[in-house]
């Protein structure tokens, strides 16, 4: 049993590469769009797995049930019939697969210093009460200022929203 | 499953989102790519949370403040998207290279 954790973590890991491929590689906007919702769903499934469980559902209500959807109809609104046909990428991509690659291999190798890292086996508890604590007291600041940020942003949509004629 | 094991997922999905921002034609294409860089920061920072201070939550409480911030940013960014598709026609950043439309 004490191996379970990990094969659900290295199915995870999988999962989350494969469709974290299929968001940069889909030909269709729309699915890549849909391979980006099926990615978000293994990371929430990813911070329940490393305790943070009050994080899995911020994830899904925020990300799946917010920012994709709208994400969704804008794709939807923004696409045209010829657009199957066009070519998604652009003349660049054998230079930017190699600078992704050095990237992706120097943070792997870099993270390699944490490999004898000392870790705490502390079981994890539900984190919810605490998280709550924290947000309104030592992290009281930022947790108003990102009010005014949500506050900027929705006047900022209405405002490149609205139709100029109108 | 180990501290290294996350973050070197947390890496490979972030070049990931870094080769699609370098290659996506389309705008709401490298906005996903941008979103999938965003979560691979995020695991970097629940792992580092669990593994190294177990004890206090403030990785977790970062994530919280960065899906926000991601939020707002997606907000804005999809409607100028539509915006300039209202006058462009068109979603492909080669096209996008005038800044009055």
């Amino acid at each position: 049993m004490s191996h379970l954790p990990s094969l659900v973590f290295y199915a995870m890991s999988a999962a989350l590469i494969l469709t974290a491929i299929g968001v940069v590689t889909m030909r269709s906007v729309f699915y890549s769009a849909v391979s980006l919702v099926a990615a978000l769903t293994v990371v929430a499934g990813l911070f329940l797995l490393y305790g943070a469980d009050f994080l899995g559902a911020a994830q899904v209500l925020v990300y799946i049930g917010g920012i994709m959807i709208i994400m969704l109809f804008v794709v939807m609104l923004s696409q045209r019939p010829h657009d199957s046909m066009e070519r998604q990428t652009n003349d660049q991509w054998f230079r930017a697969l190699c600078l992704a690659l050095v990237i992706g291999i120097s943070l792997v190798r870099g993270f390699r210093i944490f490999i004898n890292q000392m870790v705490s086996t502390v079981v994890p508890v539900p984190t919810s009460a605490s998280l709550g604590r924290l947000l309104l007291g030592d992290m009281l600041l930022p947790f108003e200022t990102v009010s005014l940020i949500l506050l900027a942003a929705l006047v900022g949509a209405v405002l490149f929203g609205q139709d100029k004629k109108s | 499953m180990t501290l290294y094991h996350g973050l070197a997922l947390s890496g490979i999905v972030f070049s990931i989102g870094v080769y699609g921002v370098l290659t996506r034609r389309n705008v709401l294409g490298i906005l996903m790519s941008i979103e999938l860089m965003f979560n691979a920061a995020n695991i970097a920072l629940v792992v580092f949370n669990r593994y190294l201070h177990p004890g206090n939550l403030w990785g977790q409480g970062f994530v919280l403040f960065v899906i926000t911030v991601a939020a707002a940013e997606a907000v804005v960014g999809l409607s100028l998207v539509l915006a300039i598709y209202r006058n462009l026609k068109s979603v492909y950043t080669e096209n996008m290279n005038l800044l009055h439309g």
